[in-house]
């Protein structure tokens, strides 16, 4: 008898205590960071925001009406000396496990060493590296993060579906991290500006939109800017693309073809061994026929023989410019550098310390093999 | 007390794991980098030959322990020596191991709890399933979470097709260099299994046969997954990065992320790879308490392992509080001089003693 009690009371006492009584965090006591900011502050200082969702107002669904976040921000020496700041001010204990996005400012990239949050990313733990990076263009983070989303709940989840839906691969922090380490590639991120965008009559809000990309060198200083249309050719290029879409003019400004694009791939090869390399980029793709103003009668088979010769011309032509305008900027974004380093261990040796300089140099052309797979669900133009 | 084949075959495999998981793919990649699975490639083949090497040992000493066999083969003096060498071996593995798993918690899940408050909880449970059953409840606790922890171990390597690039670890060879790739054996190998531990454990085979096989695939397969999970760790984030992750293991569980729902894997890691370290620290407890009692002619080694165990407590708190204690997994000390004594120098020992002996027996009684 008395055994059996003192065995009860073991249990209660272990499973009290082991289940984590003294260190748990309910989650009526936890603050859910969806978002964090980075933006440059004065005197060597750095601004953090956090973008934190107000459970409750979650439930009532419809986007809008009231808020269901809020930001805060504090300065500090570091990340985690302004993060300590904001948790000071709040009820709840921060959680950073869960965040999607993180925003970087301009004016941060520009006067900050920005490999410094990558310690921060990497060291603590509660760092997940799958959130996705993007940087902020003609503002600042904080405002970003401060906007409200016509559609979604939260302008992070509207942040990280755009990228998604418009068929763009990883750009989480850890690829952030891998490509700034690499010798032979440079980081590309995507960032955002806020434009009014009229959405009826008597509404005109702000809203954070995807603008382009920016190209960063070894030291992550912005290189050069990207608009959305260039951004999605040398994402093509960079193997970043999945699917996209594609209008291109006919001959002699006879209407145009849009075609959507699917499997898009790149692949690097070297024409010649020795120095100077001669590289060629061939870009890959399936497409299909969706809209046709160039009077083209599709049910003929020489007809998408020649429109698949003339689309394949036109693409290599109008991604060669494109790239041509990259190398001059000098980072090797497409990661050239990293392929060559692989193929020709003992070439790269000498090259990897100015890649940057050398790949400006470096004798590049884009090839492009793209099949059309259909012209549609009706042949000739309906007339 | 005896332990079937299928048993110490989990034994094994969760002892080798448990450590494999957690020091020396790092210790590798910082030397290696990119051919840091060729570093370890090696470490296992080396690590393989001495387990083959203990186990040869132990077939030539089927009906004693390490204790005994080594009284037997270099006297007493000696023997005792050296058996002491090997106590030593294992108190400083089982105080690494937990060391480790408490420094992990803290830094991880509970950053408020006392480390005694974890500490003795894991102390208590070891020193209960040790003091309860022996090598028999370890071995039936080893059984059954063998299974699950190996799968989880191994499914979670391949949750991460996605971010998968195999030419991240290309230019083979060229950029390192011999030299690199072997510092880096030379620093990981001797934690990746502690084949010291069948020396032991092997007494305690029922069926001596399929006890050696078993023990050889034990290792086996744990040698094989850390080989699959250096590839894998090289193939998701690259040299550059892989070389400064502490805990690639956990960390590669964290980039877990499938269609944006499966994610924060490391909830189910973390408890699998407490489970495992209670096996690995228990096989520790038992057989060092087990060799004490023989060592000293003290029968009760239930008693020697609650001592034991006040003496591990003592010295994590003590060895917590002195980082050059805490940190000892480049020591040159070590690696240099003492893991290859007990891991190849005496064991190749015992095994020429062994075969002269056999020989002259054998000689003597042909005569």
């Amino acid at each position: 008898m008395i055994r059996l009690a003192l065995a009860v009371v073991v249990v209660i006492v272990l499973t009290l205590s082991a289940s984590g009584c003294s260190d748990f965090v309910e989650p009526n006591q936890l603050a859910f960071v969806m978002a964090s900011g980075l933006d440059h502050a004065e005197n060597g200082m750095i601004e953090i925001s956090h973008q934190i969702v107000i459970p409750s107002q979650l439930k009532k669904g419809s986007p809008g009406k009231s808020d269901s976040y809020f930001v805060m921000s504090a300065k500090g020496k570091d990340i985690f000396d302004a993060q300590q700041k904001i948790q000071r001010k709040l009820s709840r204990r921060m959680l950073t496990s869960h965040r999607i996005l993180l925003l970087v400012g301009e004016e941060f990239m520009k006067h900050n060493q920005v490999s410094v949050m990558f310690d921060k990313l990497g060291r603590d733990p509660a760092n997940n590296l799958r959130d996705a990076i993007v940087m902020v263009r003609g503002g600042s983070a904080k405002d970003i993060l401060m906007l409200t989303h016509p559609m979604e709940y939260l302008s992070s989840v509207a942040a990280g579906k755009e990228l998604q839906i418009n068929g763009m691969k990883s750009f989480s922090s850890r690829k952030l991290v891998i490509d700034s380490l690499a010798e032979g590639s440079r980081p590309i991120i995507p960032f955002f500006q806020i434009e009014k965008i009229e959405l009826s009559r008597a509404k005109k809000s702000p809203v954070a939109v995807l603008s382009g990309f920016a190209v960063l060198d070894k030291q992550l200083k912005v290189k050069g800017y990207l608009s959305d249309a260039e951004g999605a050719k040398a994402l093509w290029m960079i193997g970043r693309g999945s699917s996209d879409g594609i209008t291109i003019p006919w001959k002699d400004g006879n209407g145009a073809l849009s075609f959507r694009m699917t499997h898009m791939n790149r692949r690097i090869h070297v024409l010649r061994g020795q120095d100077p390399k001669r590289v060629e980029l061939t870009v890959a793709a399936q497409v299909y026929l969706l809209e046709n103003t160039a009077s083209l009668d599709m049910s003929e088979v020489d007809t998408m023989v020649m429109a698949q010769h003339y689309l394949n011309d036109y693409v290599q032509k109008d991604l060669q410019g494109t790239f041509d305008k990259m190398q001059r900027w000098g980072p090797d974004v497409f990661g050239i550098g990293e392929y060559l380093h692989r193929k020709d261990p003992a070439w790269w040796r000498s090259q990897k310390n100015d890649w940057d300089e050398n790949f400006k140099k470096l004798d590049v052309t884009v090839k492009a093999k793209i099949q059309l797979r259909s012209s549609g669900i009706i042949g000739d133009q309906l007339k | 007390m005896k332990v079937s084949g299928y048993q110490i075959f989990w034994l094994v495999n969760i002892s080798s794991l448990i450590v494999f998981s957690y020091l020396p793919i790092h210790l590798a990649a910082e030397e290696s980098r990119q051919d840091c699975w060729i570093s370890i490639g090696l470490g296992c083949a080396i690590m393989m030959a001495i387990t083959w090497l203990m186990l040869r040992i132990c077939m030539q000493n089927k009906d004693k322990t390490l204790v005994g066999f080594l009284n037997d083969l270099l006297g007493t003096v000696l023997g005792k020596l050296f058996a002491a060498v090997y106590f030593l071996q294992w108190f400083l593995q089982m105080s690494a191991i937990m060391k480790g798993s408490l420094e992990f918690h803290n830094l991880i899940l509970l950053h408020n709890t006392p480390m005694l408050v974890i500490l003795l909880f894991v102390l208590f449970l070891v020193t209960y399933a040790v003091l309860r059953g022996g090598i028999i409840a370890i071995s039936r606790c080893a059984e059954i979470i063998g299974p699950f922890f190996l799968f989880m171990l191994t499914s979670q390597l391949l949750l991460n097709p996605q971010d998968m690039d195999a030419k991240r670890i290309l230019p083979v060879y060229v950029d390192t260099g011999w030299f690199h790739i072997l510092k880096g054996t030379f620093y990981s190998l001797n934690y990746m299994v502690d084949p010291s531990i069948i020396l032991m454990l092997f007494f305690f085979a029922a069926n001596k046969r399929t006890a050696s096989r078993a023990i050889f695939w034990g290792t086996a397969v744990s040698m094989l997954w850390g080989l699959l999970a250096s590839l894998v760790l090289l193939f998701v984030t690259g040299p550059n990065v892989a070389s400064e992750l502490v805990f690639p293991v956990y960390s590669l569980t964290k980039f877990v992320s499938i269609l944006n729902f499966i994610q924060n894997i490391d909830a189910f890691y973390i408890p699998m790879w407490l489970l495992g370290s209670l096996i690995k620290l228990s096989v520790y407890l038992f057989i060092l308490s087990y060799g004490l009692s023989e060592w000293t002619g003290f029968k009760n080694w239930k008693l020697i392992a609650s001592l034991i165990s006040c003496a591990w407590l003592a010295w994590t708190l003590y060895s917590s509080h002195y980082l050059r204690l805490s940190y000892t997994t480049k020591s040159p000390f070590l690696i240099g001089f003492f893991y290859p004594f007990v891991y190849a120098v005496l064991p190749l020992l015992l095994w020429l003693i062994g075969s002269i002996r056999r020989r002259r027996a054998l000689g003597a009684h042909e005569a």
